[in-house]
């Protein structure tokens, strides 16, 4: 290459990296010789203008001259980073905020039904679905709710408009045991299934009331199942949810479609049963309503009552997500700000 | 329902505590929700389940604390009741219409009572219940109701037009002024009792007011009835009203204390009010064959999960006033009082059981389950999906699902009707959404209202809709982006605006993750839906929302972009299986290309193009650099493609690779008059 001098730019080399005294003359100099456009490219670029007997000699100290920029650069780059700790003890300043990408939250109530139905799978149960849009038969009829009947009140519902094409009245379901009628005249038994899912009700919305809610309904059909193995189960759930150091407590109450029918407390999670506002100064708090399937829903399904026992148990999971997290206002679960979500 | 503890025991003895007692019954299943210390008294407020009309009185409570604690009931005294000479000549007559709505009524006409102020200690317990003191006669009934259960009702037998007493449905257009001075239009489903011209009052529900007693009613005719519960009740909810009557026909009325109540409350009348029985009419029969259910003990013990012996068994039940007698050596033949019409069979004896012996004495175990092959789904599909999204950086929402009509507009072009509600709270959540975007919207609102930033939402739920007699309710995915979003990067922080593309991204993260592949975005004809489309089924739609859209959520000068999804389509056309890709074992070599080419040529194109040249070798070709702007001319766009070259049997080399690149560089020339830079 005329006017080629492998020592001048050996030394010019030499000369630039003596003077770089920044990580960014530093980078200059490595634009200078190494880049796309620099020094080195440049006779590498004029390699084939020479003879061709020259080409690998001159190949040769291209090539010794990249390592020797290697070299330096990588000299002063340790010197810059140890004197950058020697003169200061914090070479990033800690504070400024992490970079990451945001995370999205998966909703409080999703979250809270995933646990859940996680510890009924590990017991042996199936989580199964419904329609939202039911019959009348198997949201009343089929669970041994009669249809004129006061316990209905009790499930206050919405009825969809009737079109002349309909053979029967449907209504929003009201709550999520329905699915036991569909599950039990799908399936023989021995069943157990967990049927998370929205429910509907016609309440006028306030901090405590939602026309639109969440349940889990739960149940376990087979021979020798007892009222013993329903308050087993739910207290391994219940332990598992709120703690091993709550206690529980099974009290009568009545469904239509449990007999014996049961509503279970837990201790108060705040003030551990001493009495308080949260538990109306009672010291527990009511937390499911279960029992022994009646032997009427096992006739409507189809199941022999002389063969086989059950029990079924059903909890809000919208009650259990503000007694868990101390939340005092049901909209909140529907309001979606941002801010809620991402306390969860 | 309220009850205080002295009044109970008349009828019980108790040996323990207000509180003690409080707990004994919430523990037998009478929730007392709360115990109130009231002038040397303690008042219980209970909650009473609609099977137990029973426990809606004292004299039922206190059977339940006798059993409970063990305590015998008090017997109560027999007034003798004979009937008196009367100077009046009329008799008193019954006549019921149909007896389905009222089985049996009873008058008993009493002469010579003076109406004034009730007793103190009347007055009182009746306040401590909640019910507001009248006068001596009707404060009687009431304190009778309260006591034994059943409804009474005082007329003022001077008002009645005529001698006999008619038990019917109202004839249309009639009317009647209640006691609480409300007129009433009837119609013929509202039952009545009528005197011989005209309604008196709502049976079972309210009397009327033009011949309550007053003042100066001096002959009173006491009613004492049953009213069929579906007729009460289907009245009672024409009408608007509710009463302590008509709460406790509709839950069915003891058949043995209609003349218990009725004799009660003229013993209580004559002594109090003064005068005399002078006739006693009774229209209708009140005995009824009980029922006898077999219980097989074992049966008991099977399903509670812990031994109950025949002894214990028998001692139970009879305590709580069933008839029992042995039926074998294992077997109980159990006959339900008159107030326990909720006993239908034996498992109603076995929660009997349990409840007296207590719940807390049955053991806690755990089922010896079998799970059934047959019967094991595979995991929720739809939880993953949820996953991946929060990952990509969006929260997921939960919005309701009726919602108004009227947010549609412009946001719902689907096939079918929408679902309505028949009894909707209010008209502004009127139907079933048909469509989860509106709902969105709605969230992002919010949120900007509440001066949030940035906004990646997105719902799983499922919409409805109606075609012909067919109703779906099928899951929808929606996300919505908007507002802006901080980047940092190590030399400080930038604010990026979402558009489509960010859109599309989180959706291609999604299909990637799912591994759905094969699958194209295009504009819809009008240009305003991007559709995305796998083997001609709609996956779902991308939107750019318009700004006069938008103001009707209230949202101004934000861009929004949403899209929905059907969550089955995603599902179908998702991998199910996974088989893995064994890594490059050669090194690739990347060449780069930047090509300057007319605007209107989509970059998906240039891309195919390269694909197809770069033959077998090329691997992939990654937009790494995009341009548009000032330093090109106008009409035109600067792409940067990475085009990595790899052979899966040996490390290529320049010679092999070149000429394809070339061939690559000239075909962008060729087919779209690309200049390379």
């Amino acid at each position: 290459m005329p006017g080629y001098d492998s020592k001048s730019i050996r030394e010019e080399i030499e000369q630039a990296a003596q003077g770089i005294n920044s990580a960014q003359e530093l980078e200059e100099f490595k634009i200078k010789y190494l880049g796309r456009k620099g020094v080195l490219a440049q006779l590498t670029a004029s390699i084939p203008q020479l003879a061709p007997a020259e080409r690998a000699a001159f190949g040769k100290e291209i090539n010794a001259l990249k390592e020797k920029i290697a070299l330096l650069v990588d000299e002063k780059q340790g010197a810059f980073a140890d004197s950058a700790r020697v003169s200061s003890k914090t070479p990033v300043d800690v504070t400024m905020p992490g970079i990451a990408q945001p995370v999205g939250r998966i909703h409080v109530l999703t979250q809270l039904i995933e646990e859940i139905c996680d510890i009924f799978v590990c017991m042996g149960f199936l989580v199964m679905e419904g329609p939202e849009v039911e019959s009348e038969y198997n949201n009343f009829t089929g669970l041994n709710i009669p249809l004129e009947h006061p316990s209905r009140e009790a499930f206050d519902t919405f009825y969809l408009k009737r079109s002349p094409q309909d053979k029967e009245r449907f209504l929003l379901r009201s709550q999520t045991s329905p699915v036991q009628v569909r599950a039990m005249k799908a399936y023989k038994p021995p069943l157990a299934v967990v049927a998370p899912g929205r429910v509907y009700r016609p309440d006028a919305v306030d901090a405590s009331h939602s026309f639109m809610f969440h349940q889990i309904e739960g149940f376990m059909v087979d021979r020798g199942i007892t009222f013993a193995d329903l308050k087993g189960t739910l207290e391994l759930f219940a332990k598992t949810v709120f703690g091993k150091d709550i206690s529980m407590r099974f009290r009568p109450h009545f469904f239509p479609f449990t007999e014996p029918s049961a509503e279970v407390d837990i201790s108060c999670i705040i003030c551990k049963g001493k009495g308080c506002s949260v538990c109306g100064r009672k010291g527990w708090l009511e937390i499911l309503g279960s029992g022994m399937i009646h032997p009427q829903v096992f006739r409507n399904v189809g199941y022999d009552p002389s063969r086989y026992t059950g029990f079924a148990f059903g909890m809000g999971v919208e009650r259990i997500a503000m007694l868990r997290y101390g939340i005092n206002d049901i909209r909140l679960f529907f309001e979606n700000d941002a801010r809620f979500l991402k306390e969860f | 329902m309220k009850v205080t503890y002295n009044w109970l025991k008349d009828f019980v003895d108790i040996a323990i505590s207000p509180a003690a007692l409080a707990e004994k019954l919430t523990m037998a299943g009478i929730e007392v929700k709360a115990v109130v210390e009231n002038s040397g008294d303690s008042v219980f407020e209970i909650e009473v389940t609609s099977n137990r009309p029973d426990w809606l009185n004292i004299a039922g409570l206190a059977r339940e604390v006798s059993a409970i604690t063990g305590k015998k009931l008090k017997k109560q005294p027999a007034v003798p009741l004979p009937l008196s000479k009367t100077s009046r000549q009329e008799q008193y007559s019954i006549l019921i219409e149909d007896k389905k709505d009222c089985p049996v009524y009873t008058a008993r006409i009493i002469e010579g009572v003076r109406v004034a102020p009730s007793p103190a200690w009347l007055k009182e317990r009746l306040e401590m219940v909640g019910c507001r003191s009248v006068n001596n006669i009707v404060d009687i009934t009431n304190y009778v109701l309260f006591e034994i259960g059943e409804p009474l009702h005082a007329f003022d037998a001077e008002r009645l037009q005529g001698s006999c007493v008619a038990v019917r449905r109202a004839r249309p257009a009639e009317k009647l002024i209640t006691i609480d001075g409300q007129e009433r239009n009837l119609s013929p489903d509202i039952l009545v009792i009528a005197d011989g011209k005209k309604p008196v009052a709502l049976a079972g529900i309210m009397g009327g007011k033009d011949t309550e007693v007053a003042a100066a009613t001096a002959t009173v005719l006491l009613e004492a009835a049953i009213f069929n519960p579906l007729t009460v009740r289907r009245g009672r909810q024409r009408l608007g009203i509710q009463s302590e009557a008509s709460y406790r026909f509709e839950r069915s009325i003891d058949w043995a204390s209609v003349d218990a109540a009725s004799l009660r409350a003229c013993a209580m009348i004559i002594e109090i009010a003064g005068g005399k029985l002078v006739q006693s009419k009774r229209s209708g029969t009140l005995k009824r064959a009980p029922q006898a259910i077999s219980l097989a003990v074992d049966k008991a013990s099977r399903v509670l999960g812990t031994d109950i012996t025949p002894r214990q068994a028998r001692s139970m039940l009879a305590s709580l006033g069933f008839g029992v007698k042995a039926l074998g050596s294992k077997g109980l033949k159990v006959t339900a009082p008159s107030y326990r019409a909720d006993v239908k069979e034996d498992v109603d004896l076995i929660e009997e059981i349990a409840r007296i012996n207590g719940y807390t004495k049955i053991p806690t175990t755990l089922p010896g389950f079998i799970v059934q092959e047959a019967a094991v789904a595979a995991s929720d599909p739809v939880r993953p999906i949820k996953k991946i999204l929060a990952s990509l950086g969006l929260d997921e929402v939960i919005t309701h699902s009726i919602v108004n009509r009227g947010i549609l507009d412009g946001l719902w072009h689907g096939e079918g009707e929408v679902l309505e509600l028949e009894n909707p709270l209010n008209k502004e959540q009127d139907i079933l959404r048909p469509t989860l975007v509106p709902s969105l919207l709605g969230c992002v609102a919010y949120n900007l209202r509440q001066k949030q930033e940035r906004i990646a939402i997105f719902e799983i739920a499922k919409t409805y809709a109606r075609s012909g007699a067919r109703l779906s309710e099928e899951y929808m995915l929606a996300i919505a982006l908007c507002g802006e979003k901080k980047i940092w990067h190590s030399g400080g922080c930038i604010q990026d605006k979402p558009g489509l593309l960010h859109l599309k991204g989180v959706i291609e993260s999604l299909f990637a993750r799912l591994g759905i592949t094969g699958y194209k975005l295009t504009w819809n004809e009008q240009g305003s839906i991007a559709l995305f489309q796998a083997d001609s089924a709609l996956l779902g739609t991308l939107r750019i929302l318009e700004p006069a859209l938008l103001e009707r959520f209230e949202i101004k000068n934000r861009g929004v972009f949403v899209a929905e999804l059907a969550v089955a389509e995603l599902l179908r056309h998702r991998r199910t299986s996974r088989r893995f890709i064994p890594l490059p074992r050669y090194p690739a070599m990347n060449r780069d290309v930047s090509v300057t080419v007319k605007d209107s040529v989509p970059a998906g194109t240039l891309r195919d193009a390269i694909m197809r040249h770069g033959g077998s070798l090329l691997e992939e070709a990654e937009i790494i650099d995009f341009y548009t702007g000032k330093q090109i001319e106008n009409g035109f766009k600067n792409i940067t493609f990475s085009c990595r070259y790899r052979s899966a049997e040996r490390t290529l080399t320049e010679e092999e690779v070149n000429p394809v690149h070339r061939a690559v560089t000239e075909a962008l020339v060729r087919e779209f008059q690309a200049r390379i830079r």
